[in-house]
């Protein structure tokens, strides 16, 4: 697994002028660029619910009222995405209409790239991640995983940074990470029929199996992962922060978001349980949500984690 | 008359070490949480052994473990706490309290069986 996560962004921008400079720029800073057809371009944003941005060109529509249009309906599809705009002549949005100025977050031009680097840092990779954090959180949870099913191979792929607020599967859990250099959540989502299947092969493919056992399983799983990551990357003195600072988190039901009060970009992990001779595979959603406190520069690994008790093992007093 | 009570608020966890200490013999008697542990505990004077979670709603099981050494005055029942707590502080609250062990989750039940039986001889 690269412990660097990527981005994933869609590239609305068809200058053959700027493609190699936006090739190069992506290249450099782990961004997936996504090329997409015009009309397809509303069915992509709502497939792919794992975007970190949207790089347009203001001749992107064709004229400035079709690139506005296209701006809007990106913006009412997906108002999380930031989009930044690139202009013809100069890096402002004043120029433009109220209502596109209000969907757009900022402009580069062709001739800085540098500053669009700037807007990168600013509006994608707002948040940084060590590296150490991001191998450790995959590997306990690996390892967590391949506990509760043992005859299944487990697979993480590529971590990526999303600013999307869907819940996009059907059963999620959460739980609070508190430390003095993170304060958040860690939300895990699954479908709920494949891990059915899991629990229960023998059970019919028409029944329904009971959620309830789905519903105790992620929440072991969260648990397990949660006690994991605090043991590696919190420990007993710094278990509690100083702050009480809380803010309410909203669930839409009809329209399957949750917004945890923040605009901070959210680290996630998609790993796969497989059982290839079965031809079988079910995908777990791993995001960690530091809406609250992110200082990564108090962020260390537990240095004496060799010295604790394997986990499993008893140890008598 | 159940040997073993198993502690937690997690089915999946009661499930599988109930179940496996089933499998292999023994009786086993299951608690959602420490306050329903703690009422088992009074109820049933014949349990010989606790294996207790820590993170519980309504009562966390190292308040429950205190409370059967202090309230049910009951010295003799023996306790393993099963959990995902490492931290030392909490170890030496259960040491205080009387606890004979602690396993930081998952339960590896092979590992642990003998002592199992031990313990809740």
């Amino acid at each position: 697994m690269n412990e660097k996560p990527v981005c994933k962004v869609l590239v609305l921008d068809d200058s053959p002028d700027h493609a190699e400079a936006l090739k190069r720029i992506c290249d450099d800073n782990h961004l997936v660029g996504l090329k997409v057809r015009k009309n397809r371009l509303m069915s992509v944003l709502r497939s792919n619910i794992d975007l970190g941005a949207i790089l347009f060109a203001d001749d992107y529509g064709g004229s400035a009222e079709a690139s506005a249009e296209i701006a809007l309906k990106i913006h009412a599809v997906r108002p999380e995405l930031p989009i930044i705009i690139r202009r013809q002549r100069a890096a402002t949005l004043d120029d433009l209409p109220e209502s596109m100025r209000r969907v757009l977050c900022a402009a580069y031009v062709g001739s800085d790239m540098a500053l669009l680097q700037q807007l990168i840092d600013q509006y994608i990779f707002s948040l940084e991640y060590p590296n150490a954090l991001v191998r450790g959180i995959a590997e306990i949870t690996e390892t967590v995983l391949a506990g509760q099913f043992r005859n299944l191979a487990v697979t993480c792929d590529t971590p990526t940074i999303v600013r999307d607020r869907i819940i996009f599967s059907e059963v999620f859990s959460l739980i609070p990470l508190e430390s003095n250099w993170c304060r958040g959540y860690m939300m895990l989502q699954s479908e709920e029929d494949p891990i059915l299947d899991l629990l229960d092969e023998d059970r019919p493919a028409d029944s329904s199996g009971d959620f309830r056992l789905v519903n105790s399983l992620l929440g072991e799983i969260t648990n397990l992962i949660w006690g994991s990551f605090r043991n590696r990357f919190v420990g007993a003195a710094a278990a509690s922060s100083n702050s009480h600072v809380q803010v309410p988190l909203v669930v839409n039901h009809k329209h399957k978001y949750i917004s945890f009060g923040t605009e901070n970009p959210q680290l996630c992990f998609c790993y796969t349980l497989s059982d290839e001779d079965a031809g079988f595979s079910v995908k777990l959603y791993q995001r960690f949500i530091f809406n609250l406190s992110w200082s990564p520069e108090d962020f260390k690994e537990i240095e004496d984690i060799d010295e604790m008790v394997e986990s499993g093992e008893l140890e008598l007093f | 008359m159940a040997k073993i009570l198993v502690v937690d608020d997690s089915s999946t966890v009661r499930d599988e070490v109930a179940g496996f200490l089933k499998k292999h013999g023994l009786d086993v008697a299951t608690a959602v949480d420490g306050k329903d542990g703690l009422a088992k505990v009074k109820a049933d004077p014949g349990l010989k052994l606790v294996v207790c979670d820590v993170n519980m709603p309504n009562m966390d099981g190292l308040t429950m473990v205190e409370k059967v050494r202090g309230e049910l005055g009951n010295a003799a029942i023996n306790v393993i706490m099963l959990t995902t707590e490492s931290s030392p502080a909490m170890k030496e609250r259960g040491k205080a309290a009387g606890i004979k062990g602690w396993i930081v989750k998952p339960f590896k039940g092979e590992a642990v069986l003998e002592t199992f039986r031990k313990l809740a001889g």
